[in-house]
């Protein structure tokens, strides 16, 4: 375990210092990201102009789960997405080989080697906003729920995480999938209101194919005080079987691998 | 000239015949927008009892289809192409050619629209049937609509030449694009429709372009605009299309005086 988390300290600083060499892109992806944001709250706040609920949910409930969304988005384009990119490059191209090689867990090899630390920013950008929603909500939130969000946070992460490693294991038989991550990508927009507001067709998609609405709802749930810890564990629970399905997924496709000469 | 573009348009064809999924999957984008904020508004309207600022549920659901529609027909990506081409080296022996670059991708551009255009209308069918929508035009909506869109794609098109001529300057054209796509976010009428906008907002709408290609062709697809107001519009649109034309004329010159060939 050690071991890993030594690895994965040399990959975050390789990817850093090269980050650290393109300053201005560096900032100019945080003026991006600045705008991003700050355009998604002007447009909850210009529906909110209109209305003091949205399908129960308050606007500081909303500026909540606002930045829930953009937290999930920044942890998985800051750690597995990079990742996964390079990943299926190397099984189109079959320099999948040298990692196969490498006495490490390759699961975890092919989901941490690359970061893009720029998208920490993100993170830490939902992360305020979701703080400033928390003030705005106003009520004293506890330990008990502060660890709950924290937890179904985690949870939700881990869910996008077992999608993503499901679908680029899918190139091991079909190559080409980027196709499919660009429409993952186009999905998780959907992830900037709560998945209850979608009629049903799209709300079973958003919470069972591309996980992305329970990823983000959820959280926000719990400081909506819509989420108890039963609720807590069965997410928790959920998880645990996607990612064990996942996992069992890319085991199965790796044997289909055939390497670069073949 | 007609000649040249009736053999690019059967290469283009037959070029788009072999990406057809990609081509559909790609519409996605076009669609999953205006379906969001749409079952967000739904959800507002309900709040309100069924109405918000003059517009029911079913006008709602009718404004979105609408934006979802226009929002395809005047999709442009070159400015994100032509950024790739530069930065590639590809540009100079596009250059080369007898037949200016933009050419191409107005083809492009049409190909993809029409090939895409049936699985577009049947996922809007679906739409259509999940939110109880309901459309109040007349005959002379469709009539204005014609136009209105062709002058919206143009436009559009148009605002895409004319960002991508700042890879001449620039080289990496990203944040540009993102300031502009959050700004067309706010006063494209994406949001919401531009009556429900704060009274700054829609001024501000009003001058920019950007509603001009999105919200006014969906108001008037909608049928929510009398005929004077809609033929405005068509002036407006016409306006900021030329402007758009005598931009990226002079860009265009200025630039390819910059352009020193990536990789050359």
């Amino acid at each position: 375990m050690i071991r890993y988390l030594r690895m994965f300290r040399a990959f975050a600083s390789t990817e850093f210092q090269f980050e650290m060499e393109y300053r201005a892109n560096m900032y100019l992806s945080i003026f991006e990201m600045l705008l991003v944001i700050g355009t998604s709250i002007g447009a909850v706040l210009i529906m909110f102009g209109h209305t003091t609920t949205m399908n129960g949910w308050t606007l500081p409930q909303m500026i909540v789960l606002l930045g829930v969304y953009y937290v999930i988005q920044g942890g998985v384009s800051l750690l597995f997405s990079p990742s996964f990119e390079r990943l299926m490059e190397h099984v189109r191209v079959g320099t999948l080989d040298f990692h196969l090689l490498k006495p490490v867990n390759t699961q975890f090899l092919v989901s941490t080697r690359h970061l893009k630390v720029i998208r920490g920013a993100d993170l830490l950008l939902g992360l305020i906003v979701v703080i400033v929603g928390l003030v705005q909500v106003g009520e004293q939130v506890g330990i008990a729920q502060a660890l709950m969000f924290a937890l179904s946070l985690v949870f939700g992460w881990t869910l996008v995480y077992s999608l993503l490693l499901g679908l680029v294991t899918l190139s091991f038989w079909f190559v080409r999938v980027e196709n499919l991550l660009a429409i993952f990508w186009a999905f998780t927009e959907a992830g900037r209101f709560p998945v209850d507001v979608y009629p049903l067709w799209l709300r079973v998609s958003l919470s069972t194919v591309v996980p992305i609405g329970i990823a983000v709802t959820a959280p926000a749930n719990v400081i909506a005080g819509r989420m108890d810890w039963v609720a807590v564990a069965l997410l928790g629970a959920g998880t645990v079987l996607t990612v064990s399905i996942a996992s069992a997924l890319w085991r199965w496709g790796l044997k289909s691998y055939t390497g670069a000469s073949a | 000239m007609i000649r040249i573009y009736r053999q690019l348009l059967v290469a283009q064809i037959q070029a788009a015949a072999q990406y057809r999924i990609q081509a559909v999957l790609w519409m996605l984008f076009s669609i999953i927008r205006p379906v969001i904020f749409l079952a967000a508004w739904t959800a507002v309207s309900n709040a309100q009892g069924g109405s918000v600022g003059g517009y029911t549920t079913s006008d709602f659901a009718a404004y979105y289809i609408a934006l979802t529609i226009v929002g395809h027909l005047t999709t442009a990506w070159n400015s994100f192409e032509f950024e790739f081409e530069v930065r590639q080296g590809r540009l100079s022996p596009k250059l080369l050619r007898p037949l200016h670059p933009l050419h191409y991708s107005v083809v492009e551009n049409l190909i993809w629209k029409v090939t895409t255009f049936l699985p577009l209308m049947l996922v809007c069918a679906v739409i259509a049937l999940t939110f109880q929508v309901k459309w109040s035009g007349e005959w002379w909506h469709l009539v204005l609509f014609v136009p209105s869109i062709v002058l919206a794609a143009a436009l559009s098109f148009m605002i895409g030449w004319v960002v991508a001529t700042a890879t001449f300057w620039l080289q990496r054209i990203n944040t540009v694009n993102t300031l502009l796509q959050r700004t067309s976010f706010i006063f494209a009428g994406q949001i919401a429709p531009l009556s429900l906008m704060p009274t700054a907002l829609q001024v501000i709408s009003y001058v920019l372009p950007f509603a001009y290609v999105l919200a006014i062709p969906a108001e008037i697809l909608r049928g929510g605009v009398t005929i004077e107001r809609g033929l405005l519009y068509l002036v407006g649109q016409a306006v900021w299309l030329t402007l758009a034309i005598v931009a990226y004329r002079f860009a265009w010159r200025a630039g390819l005086r910059e352009y020193s060939a990536v990789g050359a």
